[in-house]
């Protein structure tokens, strides 16, 4: 029956490719539209076959790479031939990012800090894309993306007194260790509601398409938070509005216990990408280079075409959640050692030894100074006071408003008689 | 199921609005009329004026900033063809479609991308279709816009980010088209909520927002779209956020509202007068975060009573934070209890809206109340 059907159709297709006036033979013309659907908003043909697409029969995107896990060209077309010098760097915020992560988690374990999270095992993804944008470009992040500003030049300095929130921290005390920020570096700060600075950097990103600047819009989140509707929002208007944002998730396999098997059931999160009309690539997070490569890809793209792209860089988190975070309570010890002996460092390190870029002394003298640099910016951030209360009533608005005022002031009369019932020794002064 | 209930009733509302606007509203208007409309007179100050309705004067503001600041934009829901209220009328053939657009419908969306906006230099001006809808965004305005500045030591904010969404009864909109949440939002450091009365107020105080460096929410009283007439100055001008305003000056009593509601106050004040010869002083609100808290103080002191009336529910209400503080700041001058009528603690009713809103009859027992406390 569809067969015939079908031939039937072909013949009036045949027909109806003939210069002949519609409006002359009725039935032609009807027929003529119904051979394709007319509906709004598809771009498909009809089927008179009953087929259901399924996701399990498809073979997932594959992971693009440029070198293999002992850090080897494996093709040389791929090369981004990065200088010297600039390897070195990604080298060095890389381990540099390592090092200040073990002194700080274990001044966490100390009770000197409130909290911290590491970067272990997605240093690369840091690096290699922040190394391929523009220093304009505005990244927002989501809270295990501190390599993206390493590479951009923020200082051990800034990062510890945002986790001591002390008088220099810019962030004034106000937020949670680790949620960094800066203006200079055009860097926002981070906060802590998950997906809901994906939406926002669609709108930034509109932003700089009406000002013609040239510049792009990068988006940093987890596989976790993609599951937010804010992400749902995000790639949509992004797509819609034809907005130069690349949307780079760092899918690591965790959303502190859940595995992905429980985060989505889809070919990860890049799959999603076409659905909303998005540009798509997926790549191996451990590999420095490839990340790079796409990222770079990436933002011709958005700034020539003003289309959002997404970026799926596979990785693992290697380190635990946070420090309010055992993990070992829902994984197994053999899991970790087995991606974490296939880390971006050693991949890098291993490609610059292969350049004789770098030797195991560079690497003993460099790992000393890391160790040495980060002691002494720690050892600073400690003994800075924190800042004055009145940082607690400034910037809820831009001038503060009568009834805000009028609290502040109850707050320093309060502290005038029950002073000595406060820490106001380790704050600065309230002038 | 809820989200095509959602879409059913969109459908359904659009159609309503875009086949003879006018007169379906206008009837519907007259038929739920629970306040007659008292029309501002605008300061001579001000220039020439012409007769708009509320719909014209936002459209005008709204058409004045497209104008004059080159970095404003406008979007949200169906906003492109004139939006289903018609305030962004004609806006985008004049400014283009990169600067008045449609969105896709995600009320988060919306609001996030007017936070990008706003961050990265543009000045952003949100439109939420009906107050009802603005929850989604909750997360958005609480988390992110309201703490923006602060969370980030000033480093960034978005205060060029302002969300108007129609808000309040309009005599037949049931559950989610009724809606008056300006209580959720008066708990929210870091944003303001702003109302205005009609047309003449409603330029003045969205162009403040516009204008203000925080983020800023502007209700404005669907029932007051069409109904609502009065002469604008076709200029630039501004009124200023934060503080009160008093309409009626008065000894005996202090009524404070807000929206539609001030209308209704006008009108009780008349009844009290003349039938139980009180002496009321009414004022207008206009601002609720942060609030003008020594206007209203300052009339109790006077009055030594008060009476707060809105449309939202009573528990938690706006009123409950103005009774505190009213106790707080007038205890020695009070002469009875604050009285608060509002709506009751239920969802807002379809067929029962009678019964259920604020209305003048139910003030005038308030200060019965209060004058034989």
């Amino acid at each position: 029956m569809a067969a015939k059907l079908g031939n039937t159709l072909r013949l009036l297709r045949c027909v109806a490719r003939r210069p002949v006036s519609c409006r002359r033979i009725f039935t032609t013309s009807y027929l003529r539209c119904e051979e394709r659907p007319q509906f709004s908003g598809l771009k498909s043909d009809f089927t008179y076959k009953l087929s259901i697409l399924d996701p399990d029969n498809e073979a997932g995107i594959p992971v693009y790479r440029v070198m293999n896990s002992h850090g080897e060209m494996t093709q040389d077309s791929e090369d981004p031939k990065i200088d010297k010098e600039t390897v070195l760097k990604m080298y060095r915020d890389m381990t540099l990012l390592n090092s200040m992560d073990k002194i700080l988690y274990e001044s966490q374990r100390q009770g000197r800090i409130s909290f911290y999270m590491t970067n272990y095992g997605e240093e690369a993804t840091h690096i290699g894309s922040a190394a391929a944008l523009h220093l304009e470009d505005l990244v927002f992040g989501q809270y295990r993306e501190a390599g993206v500003l390493m590479w951009r030049g923020f200082s051990l300095d800034q990062f510890i007194n945002q986790c001591y929130g002390n008088v220099e921290d810019m962030g004034k005390g106000r937020q949670m260790p680790v949620h960094y920020g800066s203006r200079d570096l055009h860097y926002v700060t981070i906060s802590s509601p998950l997906a809901t600075q994906m939406p926002q950097a669609s709108g930034a990103a509109y932003a700089f398409k009406l000002k013609q600047n040239g510049k792009c819009v990068i988006c940093y989140f987890g596989d976790g938070a993609a599951s937010e509707g804010d992400a749902h929002a995000a790639f949509n208007f992004a797509a819609t509005l034809d907005c130069p944002v690349i949307f780079f998730c760092r899918n690591n396999g965790y959303a502190i216990s859940t595995p992905t098997s429980e985060q989505y059931r889809g070919d990860g999160i890049a799959s999603r990408g076409s659905g909303y009309g998005m540009l798509t690539m997926r790549v191996d997070g451990n590999d420095v280079f490839a990340v790079y490569n796409v990222t770079k890809q990436a933002r011709e793209i958005c700034v020539k075409q003003n289309r959002p792209v997404l970026i799926e860089a596979m990785t693992y988190r290697v380190g635990h959640h946070s420090t309010s975070d055992d993990s070992s309570m829902y994984r197994e010890k053999g899991e970790v050692v087995k991606f974490d002996t296939n880390n971006p460092i050693g991949r890098l390190r291993g490609y610059m030894a292969r350049q004789g870029w770098w030797d195991d002394e560079d690497e003993n003298k460099w790992r000393e100074q890391c160790k040495k640099n980060v002691m002494e910016a720690f050892g600073k951030a400690e003994k800075r006071k924190k800042p004055s209360p009145v940082e607690l009533f400034e910037d809820v608005y831009d001038e503060i408003p009568i009834h805000l005022q009028k609290q502040m002031d109850s707050l320093k009369e309060h502290l005038s008689k029950n002073g000595d019932k406060y820490p106001v020794q380790s704050h600065e002064v309230w002038s | 199921m809820a989200a095509s209930a959602k879409t059913i009733l969109r459908g359904f509302r659009r159609c309503g609005v875009l086949k003879g606007a006018s007169r379906v509203t206008s009837l519907n208007i007259a038929r739920a009329a629970h306040f007659t409309y008292v029309p501002d007179t605008p300061p001579t100050a001000y220039g020439d004026t012409t007769r708009m309705n509320l719909v014209q004067a936002i459209n005008n503001t709204l058409d004045l900033t497209l104008a004059t600041d080159p970095t404003a934009v406008l979007f949200g829901e169906d906003v492109a063809f004139g939006g289903v209220f018609r305030c962004s009328n004609e806006l985008r053939d004049r400014y283009g479609t990169d600067r008045v657009f449609n969105t896709p419908l995600s009320e988060q969306g919306i609001v996030a991308f007017g936070i990008g906006l706003a961050t990265a230099g543009s000045n952003a001006i949100a439109e939420i279709q009906f107050a009802d809808y603005i929850f989604p965004a909750f997360d958005q305005i609480t988390n992110e816009a309201a703490k923006f500045r602060y969370r980030t030591g000033n480093l960034f904010d978005c205060g060029k980010l302002t969300i108007r969404t129609p808000c309040g009864a309009v005599g037949h909109g049931a559950l989610y088209h009724s809606q008056s949440p300006e209580a959720f939002f008066a708990h929210i450091p870091g944003i303001k909520v702003v109302i205005p009365r009609g047309p003449f107020q409603a330029k003045g105080l969205l162009m403040s927002c516009i204008r203000d460096d925080n983020p800023c929410i502007f209700f404005e009283p669907k029932i007051l779209y069409r109904g609502a007439v009065e002469e604008v100055p076709t200029k630039d001008y501004t009124l200023p956020l934060s503080q009160a305003e008093v309409l009626l000056e008065g000894g005996d009593v202090t009524l404070v509202g807000w929206g539609t509601q001030v209308h209704v106050l006008l009108e009780v004040a008349k009844i009290a007068q003349e039938t139980l010869g009180v002496s009321c002083e009414v004022i207008d609100l206009r601002t609720i975060l942060p609030w003008d808290t020594e206007t209203i103080a300052k009339s109790v002191v006077k009055t030594g009573r008060l009476l707060v009336a809105h449309e939202a529910p009573h528990t938690m209400g706006f009123a409950a934070e103005i009774a505190a503080t009213v106790q707080s700041e007038c205890f020695l001058n009070l002469e009875a209890p604050v009285e608060r009528v509002c709506g009751y603690d239920t969802p807002f009713p379809h067929v029962f809206e009678p019964f259920y809103i604020p209305d003048k009859w139910k003030c005038v027992e308030g200060i019965k109340k209060l004058v034989n406390y």
